[in-house]
């Protein structure tokens, strides 16, 4: 059913040299949703992300936006096609400011291509409405980004990636540094982007998040997806024994 | 509650981290006015308005050199080269010169000198992934060579009408090079803070993974940076051919060690990822300013190299406590 699913992964392959990190992964993303994959290390995961967000060119299989099939040469084809990444390391520049790290690569300008200047009360104010919007809770977009707490950075991350994105925001690990609080913080601010029609995929090691957070989950084993389920119709201690393989064995 | 606490917490430390940055940036102006107290009282001569004008046509290559440098500095890098290429641009220029090329595309080919250079930097840092440092030393190394199996090492007097007047000339108050040296200053200031190559800079300089990720091609504006500081050498051998009557083959490495002490005086960060151009361009100021004043305070001219090398080791140190 082509176009009911806003991603669609078929049969994705990715060696390194004799590593096979991905053995024909499969797996959907419907629009609207909070889509989780877990798996334990060196189960595929970062590596399908990667396929997805432009870093890594798959070996074999197809990515499908809105039933069309994509390919990614760079991130930046990823991002021309809506897909944005908030990654784990967050991806920011510390020494810019809030608005220059929204902004950065897709400042807006005015005058001819070699001679443009840039439009910095325009991305300031922008800047500032979609921190507003989200309810982020950030000092000022003209902070620089050193200045501000570890939940406030990975805010920042995501309402730059909801601001771009068109079709998917990947998330890998969005809450894997932050204290308990900043973690609800930053749950919190995923429920509103996905309440406001933002489609979110998400890496997590966290059980109980993804169970809160996501409506559809995906379980990776060895490179390849071993289940889905809707995220009501199964139990986070189903999850882990799924992840560790353990219910194939007893 | 809680949370008025931990907001407190976070205003407060935003103030002190914002009192630290205003203290960064007014180093250099800080310390200007502070010299000029100082040696105003030391030398009745020295607060004249034909003194400062002196210091002002004096501080013309430090200032170009210094700016040219922050584009390397703001980058996590460093241009050891510039001193060297300076040389080799006022060899190629007396030789255009001589040859009767005419004094405007003397001029280019100097500045052309310091672009290919840069290039070359650009490229080993960008692409090949060399240390800075060591790619810099060695095109230092090169060039310094060229220039002197060129000119088999000895200077060539170049006496042009139009250099001399941009020398001695004024316009209103101010000497022409002066003014020369102010546009130059403000077009590369435009460049940093208006235009989008100059955020891409200061990010690449602050974090290569992060700028990679939004899609910004690391090697091509690493190449930009390098580009300015041979650019700068290159014009800053213009300003020595007018400032010394010749050009000058033998490289004077001091010349490297005063940009980057007025680069970190100006409060650029070592680390990269935080500059300004002004700050850089007063820091040369201060630094040209000291060394006339102990000049006429009667300090001999020894001690200027020792004097700068504490200046930029101290001004370093204070910048490892803030990572």
């Amino acid at each position: 059913m082509p176009g009911s699913h806003a991603v669609e992964v078929v049969d994705l392959y990715k060696s390194f040299g004799n590593v096979e990190a991905l053995r024909g992964v499969s797996l959907t993303v419907r629009p609207g949703e909070v889509t989780a994959i877990v798996g334990d290390n060196g189960a595929g995961k970062s590596t399908l992300i990667k396929c997805l967000s432009g870093y890594h060119a798959a070996d074999g299989g197809r990515i499908l936006l809105d039933g069309q099939e994509v390919r990614f040469g760079s991130p930046l084809d990823a991002r021309r096609q809506g897909i944005e990444t908030v990654y784990q390391d967050l991806a920011l520049a510390d020494e810019l400011t809030v608005w220059q790290n929204i902004f950065l690569n897709r400042e807006l300008t005015v005058g001819p291509r070699p001679l443009r200047l840039m439009r910095r009360r325009a991305m300031r104010t922008s800047a500032a409405q979609l921190v507003d919007s989200l309810a982020v809770s950030v000092p000022s977009v003209g902070k620089t980004v050193r200045r501000l707490s570890g939940g406030q950075r990975q805010a920042v991350a995501i309402a730059r990636a909801v601001m771009w994105s068109s079709q998917l925001v990947i998330m890998d690990e969005p809450t894997a540094a932050l204290g308990l609080r900043e973690t609800a913080q930053v749950e919190d601010l995923i429920r509103r982007v996905v309440d406001q029609g933002t489609t979110v995929l998400v890496i997590s090691h966290n059980f109980e998040q993804v169970m809160r957070l996501s409506q559809q989950v995906w379980v990776m084993r060895g490179g390849r997806v071993v289940s889905g389920h809707r995220t009501a119709d199964v139990s986070g201690v189903e999850l882990v024994a799924e992840v560790t393989g353990a219910r194939e064995f007893s | 509650m809680l949370h008025d606490t931990r907001a407190g917490r976070l205003h407060r430390f935003a103030r002190a981290a914002s009192l630290e940055e205003t203290w960064m940036k007014a180093t250099a102006p800080a310390a200007l006015v502070l010299a000029g107290i100082v040696f105003s009282m030391l030398s009745p001569y020295f607060a004249t308005w034909r003194n400062v004008n002196g210091m002002l046509a004096d501080a013309a290559i430090p200032v170009l050199l210094a700016v040219g440098m922050t584009f390397a500095v703001m980058l996590a890098g460093i241009d050891l080269s510039m001193a060297g290429t300076m040389a080799l641009a006022s060899v190629v220029f007396g030789l255009s010169y001589t040859a009767g090329w005419g004094l405007a595309l003397s001029c280019l080919l100097s500045i052309g000198v310091g672009l290919v250079v840069g290039v070359v930097n650009g490229l080993f840092v960008g692409r090949v992934r060399i240390p800075d440092m060591i790619v810099t030393l060695g095109t230092m190394g090169l060039v310094q060579g060229i220039g002197l199996i060129v000119s088999r090492g000895i200077p060539v007097p170049v006496s042009d009408p139009v250099l001399q007047a941009v020398a001695s000339s004024s316009l209103g108050p101010f000497r022409y090079n002066f003014l020369i040296v102010v546009l130059v200053v403000v077009v590369l200031h435009v460049m940093l803070t208006h235009m989008p190559v100059g955020t891409h800079l200061l990010s690449v300089g602050d974090n290569v993974e992060a700028s990679k990720a939004m899609g910004l091609r690391v090697p091509r504006v690493k190449l930009i940076g390098y580009l300015v500081c041979g650019a700068m050498s290159g014009l800053a051998a213009v300003f020595m051919v007018l400032y010394v009557g010749s050009t000058q083959p033998a490289t004077n490495t001091d010349y490297v060690m005063k940009a980057v002490a007025a680069t970190v005086l100006g409060g650029t960060s070592l680390f990269g990822g935080r500059a300004t151009i002004w700050g850089p361009a007063l820091g040369a100021v201060l630094l040209t300013v000291v060394q006339t004043g102990l000049t006429m305070a009667g300090v001999e001219a020894f001690y200027e190299p020792a004097v700068v090398g504490v200046v930029v080791l101290a001004a370093a140190s204070m910048m490892r406590g803030r990572r």
